[in-house]
């Protein structure tokens, strides 16, 4: 029998009991759209998420003092006895691959103008932020290359802190603001941010980290940035920092966390909840399965007759094996491919519906759910099959 | 022939009730498991951070340093506060550790004497920090059980000296293991008196100040009392974050009641799909008994009478598959929970009745369509078909 025929016969007879393979299949379209919509729903997240962590960019090394293990936070951030310095990160911008350093120190601070406060976070910075942390100003300049230690008393606001300290936007560039109880002169906006998870990258402030220091009363930093040449090995970048600040203290009392390091293990944190989350949609896949195999069953026992017939006339045991086994498959698939398509027009409205909801439909999933679908036909076929190629011609024949 | 058909509709039944089943264990046990963690440090707990962030939903500044510091004097102020128990210090940060020549990286914790009852700290051996003045730099150390192991292996701990930076402690107790205490893990910790903390990080500044309230009806009051203390001691600034513990408590059991939910009825889904199943095999069944319900009608059955009948078929298929799910998701939980003993894993008595309920509404829904064209046969020709 050609290829062809099979698919005739089998949809021909699948037709023939519209109502039964219509159910049949849209057990399978369920299950199916239900995959591809919870995996678009997973991978949209991790879509999101990586995009907030690599908003600041990917050529990024950050050295923080302490030794931390996993992705925790590194309680040397807080407090240490080995401090990283200033001079560190001097030391650390005149290394080959390293384009820019910003020492960080961060706080919380009370920022006053006249009348109107605002608490508001700090970050003592130098003047390669925008650069390093791919931000750019709004308007006016960002921190002047003063030396660290005698940097003139400058700020540069974020969005949120300038719209609610300036509501009027006037006169903001050049006014004089009182930050931690010290006097500032403004000198730029930076360009809103936006949040990243929860945080809100606008409500700071940015000041000269030599002034920050002794407004927190502290005399180490709490993180070192690096940017480093594009193109340049991060493996190699991290191991002349480590060398160098090793030759420094005399110990490795700090972390290296490369930005690639951390987006490969939260990406591949990621991609285990988007498998769970398609492995809960599989549930209803597999009870779709099961409702293939009964309607199978059921098929072959009422054929009896007709198998006995095509068994009579010529037909071999294999092409009556392939004969059930393709209407199997004919109505997986069939409900694989609507499946799909439903799931990708759920995809869609649900995009239209919730804007808020990042979805990104992951074709891999959806390829992966269509031939699985066929598989499931063809597994919840054999059985059936099997028995229906199995049985005597003269007793298939009696049976009615 | 009927006998398997009917086998593999509770088999499709059965499968999406044990995942409901299982599945909302799972998660319900989880969110138990972690509400249960924030409980037992006591649900009159109030947390106070320094900084304060004004973005409403924002984080509270977990690590951000203030101009004006939080210090000792403003921990011990709070005890003013007719509503406050006891409050306990907390400074922390990294340093090296070094005993018998091995050395490591570690986290240090500064504080008093209450730390042990507002943590529900337990200890191995020897004793925990004594009761005295926290103003005071006694050169002694409590070990985490896991730094102990590492440090000392086999070897007696409490009595040896422990070399912090460039300063001794002596070793007066090993912590109990804690396991996961949420927030801190104390098992790879040493703890020394909260003065001694602030010398060797030579800052005077706390990272919290923990603080016990008398009962959970003070809550609002001690927290309207500290903000009152302290803003008069910073002149006028308020300039502190404070959590309440049980805030937290119901932040988390919110969180993890929607994921069960959602868990659930992702997994429901595939009770949709297993009514579909049944409603595809009733409406077989009925065509193939046509003439059975041709006679029936024959010899006097109302129309009524045969769609209760099949309608019956129905949601017995259905309940009987839910029943076996259930108790084979029941089952399962057994296993893990004897695997996994830590986990309080249990069914919530919602999930197994909601199921049940669930198939015996899928059952109806799905019943009604082949019951009613049984019905709705005219028994002459029925009983001619064949």
């Amino acid at each position: 029998m050609r290829i062809q025929d099979l698919m005739r016969l089998a949809s021909q007879s699948l037709f023939a009991y519209r109502l039964r393979s219509v159910l049949t299949v849209l057990g399978i379209v369920i299950g199916i759209a239900a995959v591809v919509l919870l995996t678009a729903i997973g991978k949209g997240i991790h879509h999101f998420v990586l995009n907030e962590f690599s908003q600041f960019g990917t050529h990024l090394i950050t050295v923080v003092p302490g030794k931390a293990r996993t992705l925790g936070l590194s309680a040397g951030v807080i407090s240490n006895v080995r401090p990283l310095s200033l001079a560190d990160a001097e030391a650390l911008q005149r290394l080959k691959e390293v384009v820019a350093t910003v020492p960080v120190v961060q706080g919380n601070v009370q920022v006053e103008l006249g009348r109107r406060l605002r608490r508001a976070t700090v970050f003592g910075v130098g003047p390669r932020v925008p650069e390093v942390w791919r931000m750019s100003v709004g308007f006016g300049r960002f921190l002047p290359p003063d030396d660290y230690r005698s940097a003139r008393p400058f700020a540069v606001l974020g969005a949120r802190v300038h719209k609610e300290l300036f509501p009027d936007h006037l006169h903001s560039l050049g006014a004089r603001i009182r930050i931690g109880g010290d006097p500032y002169r403004v000198i730029g906006v930076m360009a809103p941010k936006g949040q990243m998870l929860g945080f809100d990258l606008d409500d700071t402030v940015y000041l000269p980290v030599g002034r920050a220091m002794p407004m927190f009363n502290r005399e180490s930093l709490m993180e070192i940035d690096l940017l480093y040449r594009a193109g340049a090995d991060p493996d190699e970048v991290a191991q002349a920092i480590k060398q160098l600040l090793i030759r420094r203290h005399g110990h490795e009392d700090f972390t290296l966390i490369t930005q690639k390091q951390m987006l490969d293990s939260l990406d591949s944190m990621l991609e285990v909840l988007t498998l769970g989350v398609a492995l809960l949609g599989g549930i209803s896949l597999a009870v779709g399965g099961v409702g293939i195999l009964t309607v199978m069953t059921i098929a072959v026992s009422e054929r009896i007759a007709e198998i006995g017939l095509l068994r009579a006339i010529g037909a071999e045991r294999r092409q009556i094996l392939w004969f059930f086994l393709s209407e199997a498959i004919v109505l997986g698939g069939t409900g694989g491919l609507i499946g799909v398509a439903l799931g990708i027009a759920l995809v869609g409205a649900v995009a239209a519906v919730f804007p808020a909801l990042p979805v990104n439909l992951a074709w891999g999933y959806a390829a992966l759910a269509l031939v699985l679908s066929l598989l499931i036909g063809l597994l919840a076929g054999v059985l059936p099959a099997l028995r229906a190629a199995s049985l005597q011609p003269l007793e298939a024949l009696r049976a009615e | 022939m009927q006998r398997l058909r009917t086998g593999l509709t509770l088999l499709a039944m059965g499968i999406g009730v044990v995942s409901v089943v299982v599945l909302t264990a799972l998660a319900d046990s989880t969110r138990r498991y972690v509400v249960g963690e924030f409980a037992s440090l006591g649900t009159h707990l109030i947390i106070v951070l320094p900084g304060r962030a004004e973005t409403t939903g924002g984080h509270a500044p977990l690590l951000g340093e203030t101009p004006r510091d939080l210090t000792l004097e403003d921990a011990y102020a709070l005890m003013r506060s007719p509503h406050i128990e006891r409050i306990a210090p907390l400074v922390i940060g990294s340093a090296p550790v070094s005993a018998a020549g091995r050395e490591r990286e570690i986290r240090l914790i500064g504080s008093t004497a209450e730390l042990k009852s507002i943590r529900r700290l337990s200890l191995a051996q020897g004793r925990f920090l004594p009761e005295m003045d926290p103003h005071q730099a006694v050169p002694v150390c409590v070990l985490g059980k896991t730094l102990r192991d590492e440090l000392f292996g086999n070897r007696r701990a409490v009595g040896e000296t422990l070399r912090i930076g460039d300063r001794r402690f002596r070793i007066i107790g090993v912590l109990a293991e804690e396991g996961h205490n949420i927030g801190i893990n104390f098992d790879d910790n040493v703890i020394i008196p909260v003065a001694s903390a602030l010398a060797l990080f030579d800052t005077a500044s706390l990272f919290r100040i923990f603080t016990e309230v008398q009962s959970r009806e003070a809550i609002a009051a001690a927290k309207e009392d500290i903000r009152t203390i302290i803003k008069t001691r910073h002149e006028g600034e308020d300039d502190v974050t404070i959590i309440a513990q049980d805030s937290v408590v119901v932040t988390f059991d919110r969180i993890f009641k929607t994921l069960t939910r959602m868990v659930a009825s992702i997994a429901g889904i595939s009770l949709a799909v297993a009514g579909i199943v049944i409603m595809n095999v009733m409406l077989i069944s009925v065509t193939q008994r046509t003439a059975e319900i041709g006679l029936l009608k024959a010899i006097g059955a109302t129309s009524g009478q045969v769609r209760l009948l099949f309608l019956a078929e129905a949601v017995w298929l259905s309940l009987f598959g839910a029943i076996l799910g259930s108790s084979l998701g029941t089952a399962a939980i057994w296993v893990l929970h004897t695997l996994y003993p830590a986990l309080p894993l249990a069914l919530p008595g919602w999930a197994l009745a909601g199921a049940l309920m669930v198939a015996l509404v899928l059952g109806i829904a799905f019943g009604v369509m082949p019951a009613s064209r049984a019905a709705g046969l005219d028994p002459v020709r029925a009983l001619a078909r064949r």
